[in-house]
């Protein structure tokens, strides 16, 4: 495994740089994993080092793009715990419909599609689909065109098929790829997804829909250091209306911040918490 | 003089690592950082098996929790495990690594950078080479490197890896590998 290094002092530098050429502020992202993903990077594109980083992104205004997906982790996996499914198809998502007339939904954290994926799969097999106004997130264009193609690589089938059934899945998890799944690329039945509005975010979410009703933003605090997660978190209990859900990953706690005393739990394991109303 | 103490293990390590944990007392000077490969979907019923003897509690730790001495962490299922400056856990979905999540080796490395000569690294017994980069990041930093003898091992690819790619600065039985933990005054 040869890879190349980088220091903390060249990870703000590179910081530095994609804040004042293009307003993207990764300042308070957790310095770990971003310095790590710097390094995918540079690794990726034969940059050698941080400074042909910095000038890759300062004199090639279509790199930001590629960089800005790359800095994204790709979760990968649909259905990634099953049992949270479980949770939003038997109980959080029948519970909101009937108490709202076409609630918002907001799949805010920044995946390869995987989630917004799950989200129409359970809300067609509930026949509820049309009933609520989905929102997703994303931050490259590159991979907002992704998630409407609805291309999936075959290795990702046998986890996300296996997570599908234990999400008491009614159907068969290949029913969603309407030519099949195989040893090749497969397509996801993007026609699920037909009426989902995409939003545009930073890198530090100052754009998130109003009024919604619930928000997923399982696994996206993690790459946010302390401060930006406390930022985040009060942007996403503005935008909730007063007993609307958000849906943590199951590592992921409100305890460590300043949102905690604005929520009350709904499901510890599942971390779902419901905006306090007063 | 040390600051942690990390040990990765996969396939075999089960036995040894209760039996280091039963082993130590609850005022252990330092935390333990444990990354052991572990079925991805199965959530509970890991922490609970590690604690039943153990005097040192066994946590799962949250996102950004603080790591305090006397303290076992364990890597979360599905998740890696990251050391976070300012002696934090970070964890992080991103994609398997030795098709691991969690993988040791990224636990090892970013325990390497942020404890460098005042890290203690233990690879036990598992099943492939994941852990072996990683104790070299260790050996780079100048902290110490422990390898569980082979012959011990139910399965020893893991430790025979990390023998390849680093002098490590001891082979130990599991019995001298408590011994040695118990010693350690900080």
């Amino acid at each position: 495994m040869l890879r190349y290094e980088i220091g903390i002092v060249e990870t703000r530098n590179v910081i530095k740089a994609i804040l004042d050429m293009y307003g993207y502020d990764f300042r308070d992202y957790a310095l770990t994993s971003f310095k790590r993903r710097l390094e995918d990077t540079i690794t990726a594109y034969g940059l050698k080092d941080a400074d042909g980083l910095i000038s890759r992104i300062q004199n090639n205004k279509g790199f930001l793009d590629h960089f800005l997906k790359d800095i994204n982790p790709e979760t990968t996996e649909m259905f990634r715990d099953p049992s949270l499914w479980r949770s939003l198809r038997e109980e959080i998502l029948p519970d909101i419909v009937r108490s709202t007339s076409k609630p918002k939904i907001w799949v805010g954290a920044l995946d390869s599609g995987e989630e917004l994926y799950s989200l129409c799969i359970v809300l067609k097999e509930i026949d509820l689909l049309d009933k609520f106004n989905i929102y997703s997130s994303y931050i490259s264009e590159e991979t907002v065109k992704k998630i409407k193609g609805g291309k999936i690589e075959p290795k990702q089938h046998e986890a996300n098929d296996a997570n599908y059934q234990r999400s008491n899945g009614v159907k068969r998890y290949s029913d969603y790829f309407p030519q099949g799944i195989g040893t090749v690329m497969s397509t996801f039945n993007v026609d699920l997804i037909d009426g989902v509005t995409f939003v545009k975010q930073d890198s530090v979410f100052s754009n998130p829909p109003s009024s919604l009703k619930l928000v997923l933003f399982r696994n996206q605090i993690i790459y946010f250091n302390q401060i930006l997660q406390d930022k985040v978190l009060n942007k996403i209990q503005d935008a909730l209306v007063p007993g609307g859900y958000l849906v943590l990953g199951v590592k992921e706690s409100l305890e460590n911040t300043n949102a905690n005393n604005k929520f009350t739990v709904t499901n510890d394991a599942e971390k779902i918490y419901k905006k306090k109303t007063g | 003089m040390y600051k942690a103490v990390i040990i990765g293990g996969s396939a075999g390590s089960f036995q040894v690592i209760t039996r280091i944990l039963n082993s130590l007392p609850a005022n252990f000077p330092l935390p333990l950082l444990l990354c052991l490969h572990r079925l991805k979907h199965v959530r509970s019923g890991f922490v609970e098996a590690l604690s039943i003897k153990s005097s040192i509690p066994v946590i799962e730790p949250y996102d950004k929790d603080q790591i305090k001495p006397g303290k076992a962490y364990l890597a979360p299922a599905n998740y890696h495990m990251f050391i976070e400056l300012g002696n934090r856990i970070a964890l992080s979905t991103e994609g398997p690594l030795n098709h691991s999540r969690p993988s040791i080796d990224l636990s090892f490395i970013t325990a390497a950078q942020v404890y460098r000569e005042k890290l203690i690294g233990i690879i036990l017994s598992g099943a492939n080479k994941d852990g072996a980069y990683g104790l070299k990041k260790i050996n780079d930093f100048g902290g110490v490197t422990i390898v569980q003898d082979p012959n011990e091992c139910q399965v020893k690819t893991m430790t025979e890896s990390s023998l390849q790619l680093t002098k490590v600065d001891h082979i130990y039985s599991t019995n001298e590998i408590i011994r040695y933990l118990q010693k350690i005054k900080i």
